[in-house]
């Protein structure tokens, strides 16, 4: 059964319409995600022409991911947007999880910025397989808030919207936060001006009170393309910031150092009670783990009850950050100096067993056991595209880049990724990205064994686009994922 | 606004196609081009991400606006205004002639390299 037979006012979930009759969206717990949830039959996929010479906007793909539906793997639908030169990017739910005690709140709308626009559009997903474009904040309104370049959605609790900003209105440092209203209009600005220079992805924990933040760069630092000058001038970030999450303040703030350049996708564990959580730093191309200590915690606290000025500088607060993991640089006969893996993308399971990531640049998809989260235990990896992939093509389609944004089934069994980063990123590194066109690929995951092999007969090929071979980044399933859902 | 002088712009496109459009001094080549339907690469309009980043190839040497001058920055400062400081270039970039399209107006009749792999000029694979 596909889910266009699903009728548009009935969650296909019955499991989960049963056990949470009359309140908010989403799964009462993350084993709740996991038990009560359908297999994904669709996806939404960003996807962009921005940067090329395809004369034609970036678009919404809807992608039959059933294998029992006719038209799997295929893109059965795009939502086409109103403007050209957008660069769609990152996109999220109007609600998830977090807003399960919301009564009457849905999760329907996705919120879709355009990274170079600074556009946001919003789509109803009403008919899943015929999403709707509703709305549109044009970026006039958003750089009247002296910020641009949005980059990370999440919902917040009660129905607003937060969006990282990775820029002033100009492009330049310092971004912040935008927070919309339930209606989908600009609220302002989340939290107090100054807190943060360089923003990017971010994560919250509600029931510990905390926010994680990291940072990329200004937004005309990496809009060009990538310049080894710029990290070497200190242009390219290496921190990460905890926040107040009331309060919208910045607790305390982590460096990072040499080992930790471009920390990019920050996840908390799912499990609410959690306060671990891993930090991919792209270019040093390693794992942090960081988490609240609670002994520094109580000194600290101890402290202030003694009248003590609050400890606040690196490695004193209450949150400590500790690399757990190396991807060594690898030498290239052709190229001139050891590569490094480029860490882009990073999640957790839902059942907070296993981290996945993708090293772009190489051409690997991992997967570490992270019971215990402070001793990753690597279980295994594919060699798929990039520059030392193994496998190189697919049912004879050539890859063109390396795994890039991934996407994990909410049962944990099934992987998908794409293979653009950025685009100007992909001119400068994998410049047949742009001529062929992104795939989206598939790994079976084996969670008891903690194996991956990859599904040779899964291709979505975005080199088929009939305006011309499209980029495609981020993945969101209907009912919700793991690198959106956040519990209360 | 008609009234605004204009110049006689040339894109060329890597694959050889070119048009020639008379752009006024008061909007934008990107502008110009927009407004007699011919499609350039753009993302931020203001400056910063250099999506339409051209290069400039020639200016016309009987304009006496910029007489002596075929390319880098110089040619680049005299042959066009900007509307915001152009903060996805480098000094580098001004000085190899390099133009962004989205904020630039002619003050000269010339001849400017289009098309997003004049972007993806910009910067190379470090590691290659």
């Amino acid at each position: 059964m596909s889910d266009a037979s699903i009728p548009d006012d009935v969650e296909p979930d019955h499991e989960h319409e049963h056990s949470h009759h009359a309140e908010g969206p989403g799964y009462a717990t993350p084993q709740a995600a996991i038990e009560e949830s359908d297999r994904e039959k669709l996806a939404y996929v960003m996807s962009l022409y921005v940067g090329t010479d395809v004369d034609a906007p970036d678009f919404v793909a809807v992608v039959d991911i059933d294998p029992d539906s006719d038209t799997y793997c295929k893109i059965v639908d795009r939502i086409e947007l109103p403007n050209r030169g957008d660069e769609l990017h990152h996109f999220g739910w109007n609600a998830c999880s977090s807003s399960c005690h919301v009564e009457g709140l849905e999760r329907r709308h996705l919120i879709v910025p355009g990274q170079r626009s600074s556009r946001i559009h919003v789509v109803d997903t009403k008919e899943r397989r015929n999403p709707e474009l509703v709305s549109v904040i044009e970026p006039e309104d958003v750089y009247e808030y002296d910020l641009s370049a949005p980059h990370t959605v999440h919902c917040i609790p009660d129905g607003q919207i937060l969006i990282s900003m990775l820029g002033d209105a100009d492009g330049e440092l310092p971004g912040g936060f935008l927070e919309l209203n339930e209606d989908f209009e600009i609220e302002g600005r989340w939290e107090p001006p100054g807190e943060i220079e360089m923003n990017y992805d971010y994560w919250y924990q509600p029931r510990q009170n905390v926010m994680v933040s990291s940072e990329w760069a200004a937004p005309k630092t990496y809009y060009p393309g990538f310049d080894l000058d710029d990290v070497e001038e200190g242009r390219y970030g290496r921190k990460l910031h905890f926040w107040d999450w009331e309060a919208g303040t910045v607790e305390q703030t982590i460096d990072l150092g040499e080992e930790g350049l471009i920390p990019l996708e920050v996840r908390f564990l799912h499990t609410p009670e959690s306060t671990h959580g891993f930090v991919g730093a792209a270019l040093s191309s390693n794992i942090f783990h960081f988490w609240r200590d609670e002994e520094s915690a109580a000194r600290s606290a101890a402290d202030e009850a003694s009248g003590d000025e609050p400890r606040a500088a690196d490695g004193e607060g209450k949150y400590r950050a500790e690399k757990v993991i190396d991807f060594e640089a690898r030498e290239h006969p052709d190229w001139d100096m050891p590569v490094p893996g480029l860490t882009t993308d990073i999640l957790i399971s839902m059942d907070d067993r296993y981290l996945f990531g993708s090293n772009w640049l190489h051409g690997d998809i991992w997967m570490y056991d992270v019971s215990d989260p402070s001793n990753p235990r690597r279980a295994d990896s594919l060699s798929v595209g990039g520059t030392f992939g193994e496998v190189q093509e697919v049912q004879g389609r050539k890859l063109s880049a390396g795994p890039q944004m991934i996407q994990l089934s909410l049962d944990g069994e099934r992987l998908y990724w794409t293979t653009s980063l950025f685009s100007s990123w992909d001119e400068q590194f994998y410049p047949e990205e742009g001529e062929r066109g992104s795939v989206m690929l598939k790994a079976d995951v084996d969670p008891r064994k903690g194996t991956l092999e990859l599904d040779e007969d899964f291709l979505v090929d975005w080199g088929e686009c009939p305006a011309g071979p499209a980029r495609a980044h981020e993945i969101r399933w209907p009912d919700g994922d793991c690198t959106s859902d956040v519990w209360q | 606004m008609t009234g605004a002088p204009s110049h006689d712009v040339r894109l060329e496109w890597p694959d050889g196609r070119t048009r020639s459009m008379d752009i006024r001094e008061d909007e934008t080549v990107l502008e110009g081009a927009d407004r007699v339907d011919v499609a350039l690469p753009f993302g931020c309009r203001t400056g910063a991400c250099g999506t339409c980043t051209g290069r400039l190839l020639e200016v016309d040497e009987s304009d006496p606006a910029d007489a002596g001058r075929d390319s880098g920055a110089g040619a680049v400062e005299a042959a066009f205004a900007y509307r915001r400081r152009p903060r996805a270039l480098k000094d580098r970039h001004r000085d190899d002639g390099y133009v962004l399209l989205c904020i630039a107006s002619p003050r000269v009749d010339c001849r400017i390299a289009v098309g997003s792999s004049v972007h993806a000029e910009l910067v190379e694979n470090p590691w290659k």
